[in-house]
């Protein structure tokens, strides 16, 4: 499957190599992608073939832990393998972790009777999930989408980016890492399509009749925290409340209207380039 | 020469009577008295201990000691914690005898400590292989005990045998090839003279079963298949050679009625689990409960409560047997939720259907047919290839953690989950020791959308009576006591007391991580003390002095 943004909104597209997606029954899109650290690396199982039997290999052996779509449990604690990887920044670290495990985890390592060769095909396969951040060009303008950003669209108001901006949405200072420039479009276009719970919003009216409400920084059994949007921290313990709601919705606005197509387009290209190593321009 | 070594003697036989001698004056530490069978059976009546998994051979996980109760659980303060050196899940329910408890960890090892101060007598750390196959996590669920030796499940699927004094290996028996798929995670029950145990391995495409051993020696006394040989009733339920490799494995610990001298022992899914076009039919005894003769291991009644199950609504659920009155007429009754979202009464003596309701969000089935109890399924509810949103999820309405019933409210209490996930298909071939599962699941919602809850079940009418809501989804059994109280976990690392009347919330402490494990109670010298085990932490409480 290539996704073209240019779908969504026809002058946001992609110019060169789009993300590829690897879908089940869509075995010839992977032809299409070809991972350029794993070339580096020397891993000679990377072709089209070889990621499929990887994503075979995953679903049978690793989804139980991580997902079928690989992007991890809460539950396990088996991490999303579909951004960056927290333990590994090359496909011998990927391999090693899969040989070896990881010590003091629930991440054990694969059986010694697996040939080097599937588990460099697995490595194929979890590449796959991510691409190269070269490969794909925008329509956009990082720069001045980030003059929008600090500007006219006023995102720093509630993001952080490098330690600048306010509290009130999620830090963005790496946001290019895990999210495609589609989705930072949809989020752009439609903030109530995916809501993280630390960003839903609690009401909640203490027994001093105070209604307090806030984002939901943390909420279990017995007790919820917020932060209001004066950047005050509460805690309260359930019992104490007269009641309490939470909205899972998202505070931010949309842009559909206030920003243009191309000002749309700066903002993702600038979004798009937050993350750890520096895009070249 | 001779002179000098009965000089030696002498004195170490002085040494010795005055360690034995001290031992069973002090306070500190009570003396270990041999567990008979006759006080397995009786062990409600020994509330001071916690002689098996379940507490009772009945598996109420109901204790009399009722001087933590409603009025000053409040009053709780912990006493010591155990720190397990393994970093794994701890899905432990330790045993106390006599002020000597004992606590399994990950990956198969147990350790003997002083149950009023947690200090080390003793460990024994298994030797385990390095070709594993788990589907689920390094856990140990528990040890049983007869006489003064121990019986330990392993990962490497063997059964030890632990000299409860000292932590020695006594034997070690293969109960199946580990690098076949089979391994080992719950505590054994005791039967009489034997020792009963089920495997696991059900997503190895392995072949169910449940073994009684010899406690003396570690022979095996007899094996049942849960699932059917050639010519056996049930093996046509199976179609081609599917039940070569069909799972059904018997991953959790049953229940014993000694009247009846009938064994309950909940089964797995059907493998693989969620592709059945290669095992058509019903797949006995696979997502059932089966009773098996006390002595000779024969199944004598099956209830399937999911037949054909594509969903892993896996029946490995603890079963809880009590004599109540049900439309008039007093009743040997067995309680069940299960993983598949309904809630079930049936008599256990034969197995009859009595009554059964959902208790949890589901969307695979239209109800149940009230005579037969077999689920009346809703179409087109089974995985697919590109995905198909079902209630409940992989992991259940409810899974593996112990219910708890209470003998003074007549409730039964289990935690509950509301969720749903998207169910895949794939196709795949048998190879042993590989896993064999025939597609997975994924989530689309976080899990903090969902709703989960301890709710408490009249057994009678399975309607909800009270629920408490928790989040997110908990994996903590329930211990019900004669103090009016419901003692449980959650996965946000809270242990919690409520009303076991109202649902109330009484207590609770955050212990800081996830609780995998069931409470348990027990009392040294009158005072009673209250175990949980959260994170890699064994937690003990009381009431403060």
């Amino acid at each position: 499957m290539i996704i073209h943004l240019g779908r969504l909104k026809p002058n946001l597209r992609w110019l060169a190599i789009s993300i590829v997606a690897l879908g089940f029954s869509d075995y010839s899109s992977s032809l299409l992608f070809q991972s350029a650290q794993a070339e580096d690396a020397g891993n000679l199982y990377n072709t089209a073939v070889d990621i499929r039997m990887g994503n075979r290999y995953f679903e049978r052996q690793c989804s139980r832990c991580h997902g079928f779509d690989a992007k991890g449990n809460d539950e396990t604690g088996a991490p999303n393998l579909t951004g960056r990887l927290r333990r590994a920044s090359s496909d011998a670290g990927i391999f090693n972790i899969i040989r070896e495990g990881v010590s003091g985890t629930a991440m054990l390592p694969v059986a010694a009777d697996v040939p080097d060769a599937t588990v460099w095909q697995l490595v194929s396969y979890i590449n796959s999930l991510r691409y190269d951040p070269l490969s794909v060009e925008l329509a956009g303008d990082a720069q001045t989408g980030g003059r929008l950003f600090n500007g006219k669209a006023d995102c720093s108001g509630c993001h952080m980016v490098n330690g600048r901006g306010g509290r009130l949405g999620p830090d963005l200072s790496r946001i290019g890492e895990n999210k495609t420039p589609e989705d930072l479009l949809l989020s752009l276009m439609d903030p109530d399509q995916e809501v993280a719970p630390r960003w839903w919003t609690v009401r909640a009216a203490g027994a001093d009749g105070v209604i307090r409400e806030g984002f939901r920084m943390n909420e279990d059994s017995f007790s919820l925290r917020i932060m209001d949007t004066d950047s005050n921290l509460w805690s309260f313990q359930k019992r104490e409340l007269e009641n309490y709601e939470r909205l899972e919705k998202s505070t931010m606005p949309s842009y559909a209207e206030s920003l243009s197509d191309g000002e749309l387009d700066d903002l993702v290209a600038y979004l798009f380039s937050l993350r750890r190593e520096v895009l070249p321009q | 020469m001779k002179h000098e070594t009965a000089l030696l003697l002498s004195v170490f036989m002085a040494a010795t009577a005055g360690a034995q001698e001290d031992q069973f004056s002090t306070v500190i530490t009570p003396a270990f008295s041999p567990i008979t069978w006759e006080r397995l059976v009786d062990a409600r009546n020994e509330p001071n201990n916690w002689l098996m998994y379940s507490g009772t051979m009945d598996s109420q996980r109901y204790s009399l000691l009722d001087s933590i109760n409603t009025d000053n659980v409040d009053q709780l303060e912990m006493k010591w914690a155990y720190q397990i050196p393994v970093i794994d899940r701890a899905e432990t329910v330790p045993l106390v005898v006599d002020g000597i408890m004992f606590i399994t960890e990950a990956p198969s090892n147990v350790v003997a400590v002083d149950a009023r101060t947690g200090r080390e007598y003793w460990r024994y750390d298994h030797e385990m292989p390095d070709d594993l196959r788990i589907c689920c996590g390094r856990n140990n669920r528990g040890v049983a005990i007869l006489g003064e030796t121990l019986f330990m499940s392993t990962l490497d699927a063997h059964l030890v045998a632990i000299d409860a004094r000292t932590g020695n290996l006594l034997w070690d028996t293969e109960v199946a090839p580990h690098d076949s798929g089979y391994s080992k995670t719950a505590a054994p029950l005791i039967v009489k003279d034997k020792v009963v145990t089920g495997i696991a391995g059900g997503e190895f495409g392995i072949r169910g079963f449940i073994d009684a051993y010899d406690p003396a020696t570690g022979e095996r006394e007899w094996r049942t298949y849960v699932i059917p040989g050639p010519g056996e009733f049930g093996n046509d339920t199976w179609s081609g050679d599917s039940w070569k490799t069909g799972g059904a494995a018997t991953w959790i610990t049953g229940s014993y009625d000694a009247d009846l001298n009938q064994i309950y022992w909940g089964t797995g899914n059907p493998g693989p689990d969620w592709n059945g076009d290669v095992r058509l039919g019903d797949n006995l005894y696979s997502d059932s409960v089966v009773a098996l003769d006390g002595d000779s291991g024969e199944i004598v009644w099956h209830f399937q409560f999911t037949p054909h199950d594509v969903h892993d609504y896996d029946s490995i659920q603890v079963p809880i047997l009590a004599d109540i009155e049900f439309n008039g007429h007093q009743r040997q009754v067995m309680m069940w939720a299960n993983r598949n979202g309904f809630y079930y009464t049936l008599d256990r003596s034969n197995g009859e259907f009595l009554i059964g309701k959902p208790y949890a969000a589901q969307t695979w089935a239209q109800g149940l047919d009230p005579v037969t109890g077999r689920p009346i399924r809703v179409p087109g509810m089974a995985p697919t290839y590109e995905g198909i949103m079902v209630s409940p999820p992989i992991v259940g309405a409810t899974n593996w953690y112990s219910p708890g019933y209470s003998q003074d409210t007549g409730l039964f209490y289990v935690t509950s989950f509301d969720g749903e996930q998207e169910f895949f298909k794939r196709d795949e071939d048998y190879e042993e020791g590989e896993r064999f599962t025939g597609g997975g699941g994924r989530y689309t919602s976080p899990m903090d959308a969902f709703h989960s809850s301890i709710r408490a079940i009249n057994p009678e009418t399975a309607e909800i009576e009270w629920e408490f809501p928790i989040m997110p989804r908990s994996s903590a059994g329930i211990t019900a006591t004669a103090g009016g109280l419901v003692f449980t976990g959650s996965a946000d690392g809270y242990f919690f007391a409520l009303d076991a009347s109202s649902g109330e919330e009484l207590w609770n402490i955050s212990l800081g991580r996830r609780v995998h494990a069931a409470p348990m109670t027990f009392a040294v010298d009158g005072e009673q003390f209250v175990t949980i085990a959260s994170g890699n932490v064994v937690y003990t409480f009381g009431l403060r002095d």
